[in-house]
């Protein structure tokens, strides 16, 4: 049971990628009614599917493709024109087999559709045998024996039942009618091989367990993930070279015959999947290396092994950076992988809409990842579907447009830096902006103001709104106004961009920009007070740098042009309630977000820097959490969250941003100083005898002071919040962390960017009072000093009211 | 010598098995620690690790006792302050605060506890099921131990595990 399970599985791989494919080269003989190899190569399908059907005893499966079999062998001897009525037929009866094969992969069982009305069609084209009209059960067995007799295919016991139905004349009658049928078939088969040039290998068709077996094989090996025309069929690939120089190469959906097999090897996604997060450790911990090397470059500069370290870190990131691809490649997918079933769907859209559109397709082996791959299907299908209904006008309409009366859908992917474009453009009518507006004012999705206020490109997207049709009739195609939201709803799970363009009475252009991977992805990392954020690069349009009365505010939220837009904005930490202790910095930098069709400025503190980041789930328990994506772990140990943008701009709708009175707020608290003991100094020292020195030498000021030991601590204290300290006094060599790492711990705090800090040291060069400065002191105090100046200078620093001393 | 190693591995061995039977005899393991004046005390077995204090990260919109996320050895992992989550006022860490690592399932989570008392062994007869004060499914009470003159609350590891918000 276990093996005849696994046949199964096998069957139904191949199956349905065979099937994939059968749909497009169908498609492609429509317009190439002549082209034999085409014939021969969807033939093969019917034929191979049939064969292992039949050995696996899907007795509905077999009996259909037989008929398809039969049709198409016709249409292979040029005894049967294709046209489009033929093809309607044969295309059914594909959808037919779809259904079966679902079927089986769910049920394991052929039952449950009844292929008989299809059949009767198929024969009715195929010659009309007569003996189809028998029921599908009673239908069946006679194939089998004929397929029996001829191929000798071993399915003897499936058969015994069914003689007993007939009388023995009966079947004589029908085997050997059928025997001479399949012999002149065979037989002209060859000849129309050897007409066309072909050596006849003698053990053709004559055994159909043998055949699909062998097929099996060498579509299997002919199966690279990364070529968009795998299941081509080895007799079509076995022909000699003469062949490629046909004629049909110029033919629409045009297929690279590859003369080489690739070698492939199936994995299972799971392993990748695992694979790929080993890759994000790696990742991580190649991050931690750099930071490290950073830090140890600075301490130890100027030492020898130094330049070695250096080297390994670059080979470590070089290589880490070459396998992330490596193993990311491995789990892209052609485009062609989504194109394929889209000619299918233009010519039955055509047909039913009476239209005459024509679809191009390029870059279908443009690559991208799987998870990706799966999500671009249905945006895509809304799109075309859309551009079918809406954009291609009647033929008359537009023969009366002078335009030509087919009209063109061209679908295009292509590589654009880290992302992936795929643009669909027709040729229709275009998209009129004034009346997208008129329409959205009447559905009551927009306002009489905004709709003022909208640039042409700003009233193409009305179309992604829910809602929204501009279908003045809804057909069975669309116009239900649901479509194109899930094409943005979609777009935005994958945080792609959507970009509208149209000419009027030229036609329209809907670009998806996609990132190519989605687990491990370059963030911008951006600072507000002393938390940190990482956001997707992919939706970051770009940065800007504004001073702050460049934002104004508009019916209470703040917005700030850019160039000729109106840029809302929305202060990172009014979004997640990060408190703002003090900011008095004239300038704040914009991040613009753009997602999907909308933009949003993102105030925040400082911009740190781009990073390569794996994102990492923040597990059930705080899973969901408004605007945070996930988190992940940076060089340094850490972790930052990762902005979700999508949530974000819902978010910062109903935010209010505060930028301009927090910062006024602020700027009051400072003042507030009513005696001396209002002013706080830390003093930091490991030697209890310095701190006592300059204890006493302050205490007569009436400050209150407060003392640490070194570094740790005072951070610690500092970042406690117990008290407001105006100034800081630090000894540079301490134990656990110095003066200079503290001086910098400190500054890399906005609230603290103001704070003076002095060093009291013994230490005099000019180089330590140069590292000092750097560091951010503000003052160097040389030991020993006097009481009168240490107070001095601590009095100028803190800005020591007069009337207190 | 060598006898009288033989002596003390038979010993040894002896008091191994007597543990294995301890254990067998409805005994329960647990780590005992204090939150504000209370002492409380988890499974021993529901322990990944007793970790020392270390940076977390804030996250937004969430209850005041999740105090954020921290990073152990690559993972994200949720920090719970149960001071906060029991209603009491949040504390600075001292050098006796620990962060519990708890591991049910799938789910981890730390949890930030003033100090650690002791490792406990208190047979099943001396816990006591939960008050009746407390309702019902939603306490987050296993029982109650008693040992010698204390009286310890066991805490219902998945509850602690649970979103509840």
């Amino acid at each position: 049971m276990d093996e005849f399970q696994e046949i199964l599985q096998d069957f139904l791989v191949e199956s349905f990628e065979l099937v994939e494919k059968l749909d497009e080269d169908l498609i492609e003989l429509e317009s190439n009614p002549e082209d034999l190899e085409l014939l021969n190569g969807i033939f093969r399908v019917a034929h191979t599917i049939k064969g292992a059907s039949s050995f696996l005893n899907f007795d509905v499966l077999t009996h259909l493709t037989h008929h398809m079999e039969d049709v198409l062998n016709k249409a292979r001897h040029g005894e049967l024109i294709i046209t489009p009525d033929i093809m309607d037929v044969i295309l059914e009866s594909i959808d037919l087999m779809k259904a079966l094969l679902e079927t089986i992969r769910d049920t394991g069982a052929d039952a449950g559709i009844d292929v008989s009305e299809c059949v009767v069609r198929l024969d009715k084209i195929s010659g009309g045998d007569g003996n189809v009209e028998t029921p599908v059960a009673a239908a069946e067995p006679q194939q089998e024996v004929q397929e029996e007799v001829v191929e000798e295919t071993p399915a003897d016991d499936e058969d015994e039942l069914d003689y007993d139905n007939m009388s023995p004349e009966e079947i004589e009658a029908e085997i050997e009618r059928l025997l001479n049928q399949r012999q002149e078939e065979d037989r002209k088969k060859r000849e129309a091989k050897i007409a066309a040039g072909e050596k006849v290998p003698s053990l053709d068709s004559d055994s159909a367990s043998e055949e699909p077996k062998e097929e099996k094989k060498e579509s299997e090996a002919a199966k690279p993930v990364s070529t968009p025309a795998p299941t081509q069929s080895a007799p079509a690939k076995a022909k000699p070279q003469a062949k490629k120089e046909d004629p049909k190469a110029a033919a629409p959906t045009k297929r690279s015959s590859a003369s080489n097999v690739e070698q492939t090897i199936r994995v299972d996604v799971k392993r990748l999947d695992h694979l790929m997060n080993l890759i994000g450790e790696l990742v991580l911990a190649k991050n931690r290396l750099i930071k490290i090397n950073d830090d140890v470059e600075e301490r130890y500069e100027g030492e020898e092994f130094l330049e070695e370290l250096n080297q390994v870190v670059s080979i470590v990131s070089i290589v880490t950076t070459d396998l992330q691809i490596a193993v990311m490649k491995t789990r892209m997918l052609p485009i062609g992988k989504v194109f394929n079933k889209f000619p299918r769907m233009i010519r039955d859209l055509s047909r039913e809409l009476n239209k005459k559109i024509e679809l191009e397709i390029s870059g279908e082996d443009t690559e991208l990842d799987k998870s990706i791959v799966e999500e671009i299907g249905d945006p895509l299908v809304h799109i075309i579907r859309n551009s079918c209904d809406h954009g291609i006008e009647e033929p008359e309409d537009r023969i009366a447009a002078g335009k030509p009366e087919t009209g063109t859908i061209k679908l295009k992917a292509y590589n654009e830096g880290n992302h992936i474009i795929i643009q669909v453009d027709d040729d229709g009518k275009g998209l009129d902006a004034e009346a997208l507006k008129a329409k959205a004012l009447e559905k009551g999705l927009i306002s009489e103001k905004e709709a003022d206020g909208m640039s042409e490109k700003e009233a193409f997207l009305l179309i992604m709104k829910p809602g929204f049709s501009t279908a003045a009739k809804v057909t069975n195609v669309s116009g239900r106004g649901v479509g194109m939201d899930v094409v943005k709803t979609n777009i935005e799970k994958v945080n792609g961009i959507i970009e509208v363009d149209s000419v009027k009475g030229k036609g329209s252009s809907m670009k998806l920009k996609i990132p190519l991977t989605l687990a491990i992805i370059q963030a911008l990392l951006v600072g507000v007070q002393e938390e940190n954020y990482a956001i997707p690069l992919a939706s970051v349009l770009e940065t800007v740098r504004i001073s702050k009365d460049e934002i104004y505010t508009v019916e209470g939220r703040s917005v700030m042009r850019l160039r000729e837009d109106v840029l809302s904005l929305v202060h990172i930490g009014d979004i997640f309630e990060v408190e703002r202790i003090l900011d008095t910095s004239e300038h704040a930098y914009v991040v613009v977000l753009g997602l999907g069709t909308s933009k949003l400025g993102l105030i925040v503190d400082t911009l740190v820097g781009q990073e390569e980041i794996v994102i990492k789930s923040l597990g059930d328990y705080l899973k969901g959490v408004d605007g945070i994506a996930g988190a992940t772990i940076r060089g340094d140990g850490g972790v930052t969250l990762i902005v979700d943008v999508v949530a974000l701009m819902d978010i910062a709708r109903g935010v209010k941003s505060t930028v301009m009175m927090e910062a006024e707020a602020g700027a009051a608290k400072i003042n507030e100083k009513n005696s001396p003991s209002d002013y706080t100094v830390m003093i930091v020292d490991d030697s209890s005898t310095d701190r006592m020195i300059m204890r006493k030498a302050l205490e007569p000021m009436g400050i209150t002071l407060v003392e640490a030991s070194d570094g740790q601590e005072a951070l610690h204290t500092l970042k406690s919040g117990d008290h407001n300290f105006d100034a800081m006094l630090i000894d540079i060599e301490m134990p656990r962390m110095d003066g200079y790492s503290l001086a910098s711990e400190i500054k890399k705090y906005n609230r603290y960017k103001n704070l003076p800090l002095i060093a009291v040291t013994s230490r005099s060069s000019k180089s330590d009072r140069m590292r000092g400065v750097e560091s951010g002191m503000v003052e160097y105090i040389t030991k020993p000093y006097s009481a009168d100046y240490l107070s001095s200078v601590v009095q100028r620093n803190i800005k020591f009211k007069s009337e207190f001393m | 010598m060598s006898d009288k190693l033989k002596e003390v591995i038979n010993q040894q061995s002896q008091k191994q098995q007597a543990d294995t039977l301890d254990q067998s005899d409805d005994i329960v393991q647990l780590v005992g620690f204090m939150i504000g004046d209370e002492e409380y005390a988890v499974p021993i077995l529901a322990i990944q690790e007793i970790i020392k204090p270390f940076e977390w990260t804030r996250v937004p919109q969430v209850p005041n006792y999740v105090l954020g996320v921290f990073n152990l050895r690559g993972s994200v992992i949720p920090l719970i302050d149960l001071r906060v989550k029991f209603g009491l006022q949040q504390k600075k860490q001292t050098d006796e605060t620990r962060f519990i690592v708890l591991k049910k399932n799938d789910e981890v989570a730390g949890f930030v506890i003033d100090r650690l008392t002791m490792a406990l062994r208190i047979k099943k007869d001396n816990i006591g099921p939960a008050p009746d004060t407390v309702n019902g499914d939603e306490t987050m009470i296993e029982g109650v131990g008693k040992q010698e003159d204390r009286i310890i609350t066991i805490l219902k590891v998945d509850k602690l595990l649970e979103r509840d918000f």
